[in-house]
């Protein structure tokens, strides 16, 4: 018990540490797809860290968002790529 | 220890292996992220991080949940979310991917269209 929440908490902390590494990237990126893909890591790391946090708190409605910010990630890509490629979002 | 503590055990443990792996993959690809030369090479390190970095992490925190508190209403509920969203992430994050990055070439493309017309 005492082992898995040790292992828990640096995995969390591992988690923290990617997140601003995607921020630099989304800050510093050049172009508008470099931020884009920085936004679609940092939303599937921030799925993994709400999930993480439910199982360290044992209050699994924490976790209840996930499927959201999936579905948000993939309706960013999609208007992006459309917009670029045809000028409008489409039907 | 009986058999069923020991199956918990087990379970707990590779429920732990799993999400070892994954926050591995997930900081490997934040360094790909953040240190690869081009659009392109950057979307293969955000890839590593959607399918490894978070499919993994889900299924393994799904064992986790099954070996905290057994079967009861909270952790079924956290088990469904984590196979549901792993499933969805597997599905649509190389899908996005592939979207954005086919977009990027198409829009290169035009800006040299433009560029050579006008060096003309």
């Amino acid at each position: 018990m005492n082992v898995a929440r040790i292992v828990i908490e640096v995995v969390i902390l591992i988690y923290i540490g990617s997140l601003f590494l995607y921020i630099v990237r989304l800050i510093r990126g050049p172009t508008l797809f470099d931020k884009v893909i920085a936004v679609d890591a940092f939303s599937y790391d921030l799925m993994v860290f709400m999930a993480l946090i439910a199982i360290y708190t044992e209050n699994p409605y924490i976790a209840s968002p996930m499927i959201l910010v999936a579905l948000w990630t993939f309706a960013l890509d999609t208007y992006i790529s459309k917009i670029v490629e045809y000028g409008d979002i489409g039907e | 220890m009986n058999s069923v503590d020991f199956l918990l055990l087990i379970v707990e443990f590779i429920g732990l292996a799993l999400v070892s792996l994954g926050a591995f993959f997930e900081i490997v690809a934040a360094i790909g992220v953040l240190r690869l030369p081009n659009f392109y090479t950057r979307v293969h390190a955000a890839t590593i991080g959607a399918v490894g970095g978070t499919v993994l992490p889900l299924i393994g925190i799904a064992f986790l949940a099954i070996s905290r508190h057994g079967v009861d209403p909270s952790s079924i509920y956290l088990v469904i979310l984590c196979i549901a969203s792993a499933v969805l992430i597997l599905v649509i994050a190389p899908t996005g991917s592939h979207v954005l990055m086919r977009s990027a070439y198409i829009y290169e493309k035009r800006r040299e269209k433009i560029e050579g017309g006008r060096g003309r």
